[in-house]
């Protein structure tokens, strides 16, 4: 205990860094509203340039879908790019009535798919594809694309996670009135234009994220075996069934059902008047209405009683994915392990580079990450580490069990723990600089942590973590019984080494 | 069972319909298309540029809004300047100066001191240049310059140190086939320069032939004040920044720049269209060929092009191979600057292997059009609507600022060049594209790479030209 006073006094005296300073202005310079339909609006003013971020996030993402579902909310994600029945369309109405003939179509061949009648396939393809021409023809290609970016609108996109989806864009300031008016109508009046096209689109990505691409490989066959019934086991993107059987009515009623006012933050930061900003919320987003929110209950994992392990087998040089079962925020164990990923694998002096990269030459690379796939439900701190020839991933993965053992047995350096405070609290400060990263974390907060203001506690909570915490939560959680263990080994040459 | 789902998914489908509103909110809105705002007022920020007696010159730029202080050095140390047996040099000299310990400290020493500070600096080599990037909290800052200066100057090459670094980087050879992305574009990039230094690439004879030697007197030859270019941005006073960095690095001598010439660049590689064979479940094209220099006029109209063609967030590219066919998920055009040497144009798509030949005729498809028609007035007005508005984020980052006007120093490019480029966008025809156009594409005589498995390509690669197998190592 008097040793921990000590490295208190060392750190205060090191760190004359500001903190809650800054953070007290932040939170003093946000300005919060909720609208009536349940839609949270935090401004955040920045006078460094004539640039708006908006980010608009959601807490949907992949383990809301039913199963046979998977990867709908990343389908979705693409199709609320678009259009709307006012924006992408020449004539709405001959396209609406088009749209339906299409989904008749589109009964009848995926009917004949199924009964796998040549001639019938044949007869149904080519209305299906006609149709599809035809509703082209009344489209505008990319057109969200097109509008934002003549408009000088960068760095547009949207990202599906399994807790969250978010979309996001920098304008230059003025043009406040063009996103409002834009996104309130995709929430309102979005169309699935290009739906079957983009689904084919959803394959290439599949095949290029997750086929040829080793870690993603890995990394699908590592949570598939991770997770048995929670759907943090299943593919994000979806498996290649699944995506070729999307059909519009379901993904629909999935957008219906989960992407309303009362389930979204919506963020700006930059050069922005919030009197008149906000009134302009309320005139584009005031008018939507909010569904109930949606419950469906999404099955707890059980706890895991003996290691699990798969492996898989690639053209590419080895890999390992170990994980460990452990809770998620706020449980003050997932921010022990928070500091025992620092401990383990943040910078060249962590314990796992130190010994795995430096001292022992057996990886090439190494990384620790904590709250993998997602955070809104238990989760995983995961180690991936490349071996470096001609050693193996036991061996990164017997390195790995000594360390923890260490971690278990003794009580961490204060130096060490002094140093991961340091860099949480310097994060905090880099975080700040970056107006995407900063409304991304904002809205993670505001939608899963019980409220924005509670960004400010990370550091302090990092910083309260004693050595005993660590020792325990390394008993608890980085256990053989607890872990699941995935490799990748070069194609025709696993060699039975596993043990 | 087939029989009775199908109604109802009719059904159910129908509903679906029928529940979505008449009436839209959306009607009384304004057509965003048509919706007009004043411009933008940018405010240009300039960086203090103070050059140093030993020749290292600085670009400060003063940010107070947070207690930090980001800087990157540039330095004349790329590898387009190591020798043929020794590929890999520059970058083992760059990653070993962090590593392998600087002045009276130990590799252990550097790493404790800038982790525990939460600080970093990061060393990296590409054909051109070197840098070194740092972080640092405000109050610390001395210490990370501290380390930096002994990086940069007194790098100690530890021994071991050497050998870990360089057994890194075997290990990045070795698995450099891994992923078939980065495949593609290094041989890509390998065929369009080839017989000229950007196009060279390490392999396991030229890293393990380097020796400390090597690495020495590669740094005592290109690691010299006068070679170095520096951005600096955020928390301080920007003389008496120059100062601390005078203080640190003022003594560190400067030595005449013996630039060593780069052999021609061969503009005209040979038209063959080179095939990897891997068992993909997709296949990777590249297509393209060398265009012109940075300073080159036509480079603005070719970055307008390009933008039309495959580079803006809408391109032909996107909507005929993503959108409307639902091939590829990752498409586009780009087009490099090119400063000692001219630039690359290529067009690139990750697409569906059994439409490989479709997409490559696309893609050819695409590029001779832009060459023989002229784009519309409309997607003209778009894109330069779009630079012009762009122009709101030039200083919307302290350190982008800082960093941008380094460089262009450091490249030696002409401060104006920015309000050039403007100036020529904004008078721009589509007739001068046109020209341009025809001028520097030639679809016809580009260099082809395909990555991915025959055996499931649609048609024969030679239809379009001679085919050549790459062979990998």
């Amino acid at each position: 205990m008097k040793r921990l006073m000590t490295c208190w006094l060392l750190v205060v005296l090191l760190l004359t860094v500001p903190i809650p300073a800054l953070g007290h202005e932040l939170l003093d310079r946000i300005e919060s509203f909720t609208l009536d339909n349940g839609l949270r609006v935090l401004m955040l003013p920045e006078d460094f340039a004539p640039v708006v971020h908006f980010h608009l996030m959601f807490d949907v993402g992949g383990i809301d879908e039913e199963p046979g579902l998977g990867g709908i909310a990343h389908m979705v994600e693409h199709m609320a790019f678009k259009g709307t029945e006012t924006i992408g369309t020449r004539d709405f109405e001959t396209e609406e009535a088009l749209l339906q003939e299409l989904e008749i179509a589109a009964d009848q061949y995926f009917a004949a798919l199924e009964e796998d009648d040549e001639g019938a396939i044949a007869e149904a393809e080519q209305r299906f594809m006609s149709l599809r021409e035809e509703l082209q023809e009344l489209a505008t290609p990319d057109v969200l694309h097109q509008l934002f970016d003549q408009f000088g609108g960068v760095g547009m996109n949207a990202y599906t996670g399994y807790d969250r989806t978010a979309y996001f864009v920098s304008l230059p300031s003025g043009r406040q009135e063009l996103w409002l008016r834009v996104y309130a109508d995709i929430l309102d009046n979005a169309v699935f234009r290009y739906f079957y096209e983009e689904v084919d689109v959803v394959k290439e990505e599949r095949r290029q994220r997750n086929e040829d691409e080793p870690t993603g490989y890995l990394r699908e066959h590592f949570l598939r075996e991770a997770f048995e019934v929670h759907p943090y086991g299943r593919p994000l993107i979806g498996s290649m069934e699944e995506i070729s059987n999307y059909r519009y009515g379901p993904a629909r009623e999935f957008w219906d059902q989960h992407y309303q006012p009362n389930r979204a933050v919506l963020i700006m930061i930059g050069d922005i008047d919030p009197e008149a900003d906000r009134a302009l919320v309320e005139k584009y987003f005031g008018v939507l209405e909010s569904e109930p929110r949606h419950e469906r209950p999404i099955p707890a994992e059980p706890p895991q009683q003996e290691q699990r392990r798969v492996t898989v087998e690639y053209e590419a040089e080895p890999e390992i994915m170990v994980g460990f079962h452990k809770p998620t925020y706020p449980h003050r164990d997932a921010y022990v392990l928070d500091v025992i990923r620092s401990l383990l694998g943040t910078g060249r002096t962590s314990r796992l580079h130190a010994r795995m990269v430096i001292e022992e030459e057996k990886a090439l690379a190494i990384s620790v990450s904590s709250s993998f796939p997602g955070l809104r439900d238990p989760n995983l701190l995961v180690f991936h580490g490349r071996s470096r020839h001609p050693h193996k991933p036991e061996d990164l993965k017997q390195l790995l069990f000594e360390e923890i053992a260490k971690l278990q047995q003794e009580p961490v350096d204060p130096w060490e723990l002094e140093k991961v405070v340091n860099q949480a609290q310097a994060s905090f400060i880099r975080n700040l600089a970056s107006p995407s990263g900063l409304a991304g974390q904002l809205a993670t907060y505001e939608l899963f942590l019980d409220g924005y203001e509670n960004i400010l506690d990370y550091p302090d909570i990092i910083a309260s973590i004693t050595p005993e915490e660590i020792q325990e939560a390394a008993n608890a959680y980085l256990t053989k019984e607890n872990s699941v263990v995935g490799i990748l080994y070069t194609q025709g040459d696993h060699g039975g080494a596993e043990q | 069972m087939k029989q009775t789902f199908l109604p109802l998914l009719l059904l159910a489908l129908m509903l679906a319909w029928a529940s979505s509103p008449a009436l839209t909110h959306a009607e009384d809105w304004p057509d965003p298309f048509a919706m007009e705002f004043e411009p933008v007022e940018v405010t240009p920020v300039e960086p203090v540029s103070v050059t140093l007696d030993n020749g290292m010159t600085l670009f400060l730029l003063e940010d107070r809004s947070l207690p930090l202080i980001e800087g990157t050095a540039y330095i004349r140390a790329g590898a387009n300047h190591e020798p043929e047996e020794r590929i890999g040099l520059a970058q083992l000299t760059a990653l070993l100066s962090r590593d392998g310990g600087a002045g009276d400290r130990s590799p252990e020493e550097v790493d404790r001191q800038l982790e525990y500070l939460a600080a970093s600096v990061e060393m990296s080599a590409s054909e051109p240049f070197a840098t070194a990037g740092f972080s640092s909290l405000e109050h610390n800052v001395d210490e990370v310059l501290e380390v930096l200066a002994d990086i940069l100057r007194r790098p100690a090459f530890d021994a071991r140190r050497m050998e870990i670094a360089r057994g890194r980087l075997l290990e990045s050879i070795r698995r450099r086939n891994d992923q078939p992305l980065q495949l593609a574009v290094r041989e890509f990039i390998a065929r369009v320069s080839e017989g000229h230094p950007s196009g060279r690439y390490s392999s396991i004879e030229t890293m393990s032939a380097i020796e400390a030697a090597d690495i020495r007197e590669f740094h005592e030859r290109f690691y010299r004040p006068n070679n170095i270019v520096m951005a600096l941005s955020g928390d301080f006073n920007a003389e008496e920044m120059a100062d601390r960095i005078e203080e640190y690095f003022g003594c560190w001598e400067a030595r005449p720049w013996d630039a060593p010439e780069l052999p021609p660049f061969d503009e005209f590689p040979e038209p063959v269209v080179y095939h990897v064979q891997r068992d993909l479940a997709q296949s990777i094209i590249f297509v393209g060929h060398p265009a012109v220099t940075f300073d080159d006029p036509d480079y603005i109209r070719l970055d307008v092009l390009n933008r039309i063609l495959g580079g803006a967030g809408d391109n032909r590219l996107f909507e005929e191979v993503r959108t409307r066919r639902g091939y590829a998920y990752a498409v586009g055009s780009q087009v490099t600057q090119g400063f000692e040497y001219p630039g690359i144009f290529f067009a690139y798509s990750v697409s569906r292997v059994d439409k490989t030949a479709e997409v490559l005729e696309l893609m050819r498809r695409e590029i001779k059009q832009i060459v023989q028609e002229p784009v519309s007035e409309a997607e003209l007005d778009r894109n330069r609507r779009a630079i012009v508005n762009r122009a709101a984020f030039r200083y919307a980052s302290a350190k982008a600022v800082a960093d941008r006007s380094a460089l262009v120093n450091f490249l030696g490019v002409d401060p104006d060049y920015y309000a050039r480029h403007m100036e020529i966008i904004e008078g721009l025809t589509i007739d001068e594209l046109l020209d341009t156009a025809k001028k520097h594409l030639r679809p016809e005589d580009a260099v082809i790479l395909v990555v991915g498995n025959e055996e499931l390509f649609d048609r024969d690669l030679t239809e379009f030209g001679p085919v050549e197998a790459v062979e990998l190592d």
